[in-house]
């Protein structure tokens, strides 16, 4: 029998050990116990008990609970603690605390809101398959005749000759849009479809959620009565029904029968197809499909895998050369280009979007630099308390570190309420902005946006309070913990000016944007359109051609339409034009008869619109020759007055005759009278060449009715909406809106712009004057004793006066200039984005200057009064 | 702290004790440890005093520690390995180095030589 080790002192010992070294400490002794029992079972027991003695006289200690923590930690257990001691010295001053919170706050949500939105619609990637394959292929118009048109439309044949020649793409498909008349229980209203062709949704690569997609065959005529609904779409007809496929839909008066739902993601406002509530298959018959001509439809295409743009290019461009040749007369001097779709998209706000993150981001260390100067004169009141942790030992580095820690306690306070003000503007702002950018609707707080925040929170800390931590470091420990010695003193005084020289220049670089930016919207706004915007209220009618299949039926539609209108109270004129001023339309080619049509490089293209009598009238166009075109008319025209002069130059138009190729060749129209010129596309661009053909031979078709009105507009938009329904009850109308609305929209990108940074710098100023006020004060008690002395030897209120002024315009005058030359550096950036106004507009800059030098000088004055009130004896016996 | 401090000084146990882990490689536990320094330096040590001195240059950072798994010759009990951190080869290098320099000559008077 193997001996065992002495069980008293096993037991004793067991007892006395703490439980952590127990098991170690017994199982050693037994282990070399019985190595020694093998050689001396006597000896080995002798051993043990006086190991045991040894031991039970003093036991290894309990594990101290840090036993594990290495060293590296050292900084995280002492930043933890600095945290714990900052949330409890900021508890004490709430006051300060939550004005540095809800100043950063401020900034960092005004960040995290802005950033939200650069990345929905710049950084976010399209919700599709390998979105940087999709591209978009365009015609590049002969740009002698379509002067400013970098892109335009594409002709089926020659989208059919692509698709057949192209090797570089996946797969291409053709697409347009049709508005559908949707007839259920409740009358009719319009719904925008897209028609899609062949492969549409293969080449975006987005599966139905529900069914199936169009099969190839359904692309044809006879077959295609087939429909496709958005996710959307579905929810608010349907009610989301599952059974929902193989029911019937009526579209201008035709049974389509369901065939696919769409997920929810692939709904977004960016993109025309994707917009859509519902798509049908395009179904061109023969004969559409040769038109090669007309420029009428888009195209998607999906690039290969690792194929560039630059080399799809060049060979769109190698097939329209050949297409050139083998179709002169339709195609000369028309190339193709293809653009990725995202940069489609995106290209228009990416330059406006990086304006306002830079802004709103001078606003985030306009805001630094007010607390880091609030932290500043919050390190020197604490001067004691730093140089007694000095005194017990804490090194230069401790007490940096725990004044940033402080700093960034109250960063990361800021951005998470940030946070908070960011999710509940852009919940508030989400209907102002929908409709302002492409994507708004993605707009969202996720987790890059979370990132960016935490960055930004973490180096707004850094920055505002590295410099405060840095000079309360440097303290002299000796005058600090002297009794009343130079308590009140200003310490630090240069580091605060510079702080204001920055504020200030930065406020005008702010000032002088959202001043150039406000002078360029209202330059576009108000640049003349050629009619009068105000009291016109405007409503579009599209008849089905399903319905109104002659050119009789829609006549007399229009017809009665104008009439019952022009016969409401308040209505003074009335007319009808295809497309509204300023929204773009047709642009054709135009001959005069008598010349040959030349090929399609040469031939000179106008703005083509249709109009009814009394649309001049109504808008207050001027008939500057002439007459306006009569009902009676046969094939009657105006022209603008630059039209007139591009097609024949001084001779007199009216009683001349052209035709509209792309209309007819052997219909000749005759100009009767000459019209003022009128935007037809962007307010910036000039007015194009435009000709105003009668609206009476179509069938079908689209009008938007005008009326200038002798009340508010919009009074009448529920009349005039009924009497042209009492028409036809399933006929709906669209768009009620006024003129000045239709204006507005167009410049509501440069509003959003303008807008915003306009609240940006008013926060800028404020902020501004704000912290020269704060830093002025501190400086003004630094110096109570000086004035004090002065006031006791005879200066006068002025003198003071004038004595603080000065200390506090200087800086802010130095910053006023330095922010002007940093304008002129800006102006670049800005330059592209305004209207009618340069960057560097002298006049705005001004301003700016002016603005910021009164505000600067308000903030100075009540510290200087309050200088001029020292009594000098209670403040030289303070001392 | 973000700057490099001195390692710091050992008592004459705890370099023995540093020395005795070092020599054992993986195998560093109190028993070995207590064996090993009687073997060589002829000092029967107290295991108590093992552990204490081994809990200690592992709160200074000198050592890292692991359980090993529980053994029949134990009874059924388990062993505490130890091993050195570089902070722990740093301070033996040091104290090595410290009475080498201060016995340097000395040999003869020592009677080591």
């Amino acid at each position: 029998m193997t001996p065992s080790p002495p069980s008293l002192a096993a037991r004793l010992l067991a007892r006395r050990l703490s439980p952590e070294w127990r098991d170690y400490v017994l199982g050693d002794l037994e282990e070399e116990f019985h190595a020694r029992a093998a050689r001396s079972p006597v000896a080995a027991r002798r051993w043990y008990w006086r190991q045991a003695v040894r031991c039970l006289a003093a036991p290894p200690r309990p594990l101290a609970p840090s036993i594990d923590l290495p060293k590296r930690d050292f900084f995280m257990r002492t930043f933890v603690a600095d945290l714990r001691y900052a949330a409890r010295v900021l508890l004490r001053t709430p006051s300060f605390a939550l004005a540095v919170i809800g100043v950063l706050a401020l900034g960092i949500g005004a960040n995290t809101a802005i950033f939200s939105i650069v990345n929905a619609v710049l950084l976010r990637p399209l919700p599709f398959e390998s979105p940087d394959r999709l591209v978009r292929l365009f015609h590049v118009p002969p740009q002698d005749t379509f002067p400013g048109m970098p892109t335009f439309a594409v002709s089926p044949a020659n989208f059919y000759d692509w698709q057949r020649d192209a090797r570089l793409f996946e797969g291409m498909a053709i697409y347009q849009f049709r508005p559908f008349v949707l007839t259920d229980g409740s009358g009719g209203r319009e719904v925008v479809g897209g028609a899609l062709g062949a492969g549409f949704f293969e080449i975006v690569g987005t599966p139905p959620a529900l069914g199936r997609a169009f099969l190839p065959q359904e692309d044809g005529p006879g077959r295609n009565r087939v429909v496709m609904l958005s996710d959307g779409f579905w929810n608010r007809q349907f009610g989301g029904a599952p059974d929902v496929i193989g029911r019937t839909l009526r579209l201008d008066g035709e049974a389509f029968e369901v065939v696919g739902v769409m997920p929810p993601g692939f709904s977004f406002d960016a993109w025309g197809p994707t917009s859509c509530d519902l798509w049908v298959p395009l179904a061109y018959t023969d004969e559409q499909r040769a038109v090669r001509e007309n420029h009428n439809a888009q195209v998607i295409a999906r690039l290969r895998p690792g194929v560039a743009a630059a080399q799809a290019i060049a060979e769109m461009d190698r097939i329209s050369t050949r297409l050139e040749r083998q179709y002169p007369e339709a195609n000369a001097g028309w190339g193709a280009t293809v653009i990725p779709l995202r940069e489609l998209i995106v290209r228009d706000v990416r330059l406006s979007l990086v304006v306002l993150l830079g802004a709103v981001a001078l606003v985030l260390l306009i805001a630094c630099a007010n607390v880091g100067n609030l932290l500043f004169a919050r390190a020197l009141t604490r001067r004691k308390e730093i140089a007694i942790r000095t005194a017990l030992g804490a090194g230069r580095a401790r007490v940096f570190q725990q004044l940033l820690v402080e700093s960034l306690l109250l960063a990361g306070a800021g951005g998470a309420l940030g946070v908070l003000l960011a999710h509940l503007s852009l919940a508030a702002g989400a209907a102002t902005l929908a409709g302002q950018l492409p994507r708004a609707d993605e707009v969202a707080i996720d987790g890059r946006v979370l990132l960016f925040t935490l960055v930004a929170s973490v180096l707004t800390g850094l920055l505002a309070g590295a410099l405060p931590a840095l000079r309360a470091g440097r303290a002299d420990l000796n005058d600090a913990l002297k009794e009343g010695g130079r308590q009140d003193s200003a310490v630090g005084v240069r580091t605060r000016r510079l702080l204001i020289v920055g504020e200030v220049a930065l406020s005008v670089v702010l000032l002088m944007s959202a001043g150039v930016m406000l002078r360029s919207l209202v330059a576009l706004r108000h640049s003349d359109p050629g009619f009068h915007p105000r009291n016109v209220l405007t409503m579009r009618v599209s008849l089905p051609e399903a319905r109104y299949d002659t050119p009789a039926k829609s006549l007399a539609f229009f017809d009665a339409a104008l009439a019952r209108v022009r016969a409401l109270p308040g209505v003074q004129f009335a007319g009808g034009i295809d497309d509204l001023p300023v929204l773009g339309g047709s642009q054709q080619p135009i001959v005069l008869e008598g010349r040959a049509e030349l090929l399609p490089r040469d031939q000179p293209t106008v703005a083509v619109r249709k109009v009814t009598r009394g649309y001049f009238q109504t808008m207050q166009i001027p008939i500057l020759r002439g007459r306006d075109v009569a009902d009676t008319d046969a094939e009657a025209m105006l022209v603008s007055e630059s039209a007139a002069k591009l097609l024949w130059g001084d001779g007199d138009p009216i009683g001349r005759r052209v035709t509209l190729p792309l209309q007819s060749r052997t219909v000749f129209k005759e100009v009767v009278g000459i019209v003022g010129d009128v935007k037809q596309g962007d307010l910036s661009d000039p007015a194009a060449p435009s000709v105003y053909e009668l609206s009476r031979a179509h069938a079908g078709g689209s009008l938007t009715l005008v009326m200038r009105t002798l009340v508010p507009p919009m009074s009448l938009a529920t009349p005039a909406a009924d009497v042209v329904r009492a028409i036809d009850q399933e006929q709906p109308v669209e768009d009620i809106r006024t003129m000045d609305a239709v204006l507005d929209r167009t410049v509501r990108a440069q509003r959003f712009s303008a807008w915003l940074l306009g609240l940006f710098s008013a926060a800028a100023l404020t902020l501004a004057s704000v912290g020269i006020y704060s830093v002025l004060s501190y400086i003004v008690r630094g110096r109570s004793r000086e004035i004090g002395i002065r006031t006791a030897l005879g200066a006068r209120t002025a003198d003071v006066v004038r004595l603080v002024v000065v200390e506090g315009m200087t800086p802010a005058l130095i910053g006023i200039a330095v922010g002007a030359l940093a304008s002129l550096a800006t102006g670049k950036l800005l330059q592209t984005l305004v209207f009618g106004v340069s960057a560097w507009d002298p006049l705005t800059l001004g301003a700016a200057a002016v603005g910021l030098t009164l505000v600067a000088l308000v903030a100075t004055l009540v510290p200087a009064y309050r200088a001029s009130r020292f009594d000098p004896l209670i403040v030289l016996r303070g001392n | 702290m973000w700057f490099k401090t001195k390692p710091p000084p050992l008592g004459d146990f705890e370099q023995l004790v540093l020395l005795g882990v070092l020599r054992l490689n993986e195998d560093a536990y109190g028993a070995a440890i207590r064996q090993e320094i009687h073997a060589r330096s002829s000092r029967d040590v107290s295991i108590n005093a093992v552990y204490t001195t081994l809990d200690r240059l592992e709160t200074k950072g000198l050592l890292h520690s692991w359980i090993g798994e529980p053994t029949a010759q134990r009874g059924g009990r388990r062993r505490k390995f130890y091993a050195l951190r570089p902070a722990g080869v740093a301070a033996m290098r040091q104290a090595y180095h410290a009475i080498r320099a201060m016995a340097d000559g000395l040999e003869e008077r020592l009677g080591v030589k």
